[in-house]
């Protein structure tokens, strides 16, 4: 019977060689209409082009949802979506939301007990009680 | 000097708790660019046995030298000696190092993520950090603890910034006994991660180690 390899993916380890920006769409939208909008009509007129600029990775859609609470959708590279709504906030409210959404990486938020998140085995080994030092009775 | 190159060689088998003290003794005549490296003892694997001499089945551990290795009494020798033990542990496959960020302390290998308790400052997704405040590096048979940090010249560890998080909406209900009022705490504690790149050890520059030979 013919040894076939054993099948192996490569651990994703992003930052490691290359930097992939994970956040890879935004959306916002808005509605001409109501005034929780007010904001993030201004955000659109006057900040957002520079927001797009600084980030050439993100595509970015400009939507109107008539009747809508305005939104932020961010779409990552997991596939995963991200939405905070913006109604009522200032301008710069809304960039600080936009940044969070950059920053973020799309995965679920989750709390922490380790802090260092690893793949490689132990560099020391495992305990043993024959290895190592002696113990001198 | 034939003896000082047997020890050397010596630590590459499996045996000897007496020579760790040996370098323990030498660390103390060590340059000014010192290199704080000990040796730990070697597994006693099979395979490192094997490699070595033929098996022999009367003795499967051989008995280490019952004496420890002299000191060497030349300083330019004594200067070698953590140099050598510098390239042992760079050549070592696979090593760590724990670094201080801000005042907490992570062991960390290349390719580790790492969630730090706090946001950094001044910096944006996707830039490289560089890891100074290293307090020792290891590897499975070295160790090099700084006093008390190595010296930023002898590693490069890099990180990528990857993400600001945070943890899930946390509350906390606080009520006093006999008093039906429920006050509630929020907490949402805001990480960023890093990712470690690489973890190189430099070469000791040759005219800083021969600075330092001379000056002992």
């Amino acid at each position: 019977m013919p040894i076939s390899a054993l099948q192996a993916v490569s651990k994703a380890q992003n930052g490691v060689g290359a930097f992939i920006l994970q956040c890879k769409r935004m959306e916002f939208n808005f509605c001409d209409w109501a005034g929780s909008s007010k904001g993030m009509r201004s955000f659109l007129k006057h900040s957002l082009s520079q927001f797009a600029k600084e980030n050439p990775q993100i595509e970015i859609i400009v939507a109107p949802r008539p009747n809508q609470t305005p939104i932020i959708r961010g779409t990552y590279i997991n596939g995963r979506e991200k939405v905070i709504p913006v109604d009522g906030l200032e301008i710069q409210q809304i960039l600080q939301k936009a940044q969070l959404l950059r920053n973020s990486s799309g995965a679920k938020l989750k709390r922490i007990t380790r802090p260092v998140i690893s793949l490689n085995e132990s560099v020391r080994g495992i305990f043993s009680p024959f290895h190592g030092k002696k113990h001198v009775i | 000097m034939l003896l000082v190159r047997a020890i050397q060689r010596s630590l590459l088998r499996p045996q000897v708790i007496e020579t760790c003290s040996s370098f323990k003794t030498v660390s103390s005549i060590t340059p000014r660019f010192s290199l704080p490296i000990r040796s730990r003892t070697i597994a006693t694997t099979p395979h490192l046995r094997i490699s070595s001499a033929p098996p022999k089945t009367s003795a499967p551990t051989s008995p280490p030298p019952k004496t420890p290795p002299t000191v060497p009494s030349d300083p330019a020798l004594a200067a070698h000696e953590p140099l050598a033990l510098l390239t042992a542990l760079k050549v070592q496959p696979s090593k760590y190092i724990i670094v201080k960020i801000q005042g907490f302390s992570f062991l960390i290998t290349p390719g580790d993520k790492v969630v730090l308790p706090f946001l950094l400052k001044d910096v944006r997704v996707g830039d490289t950090l560089r890891l100074t405040h290293a307090t020792t590096i290891g590897s499975r048979d070295y160790t090099m603890n700084g006093n008390p940090y190595i010296d930023e010249r002898l590693f490069e560890c890099r990180a990528t910034f990857l993400e600001e998080t945070a943890e899930p909406l946390r509350k906390k209900e606080k009520k006093k006994r006999r008093t039906r009022r429920i006050k509630t705490v929020k907490s949402k504690h805001r990480y960023s991660v890093l990712r470690i790149k690489e973890l190189i050890i430099n070469d000791v520059p040759p005219a800083v180690a021969a600075a330092a030979g001379g000056s002992t």
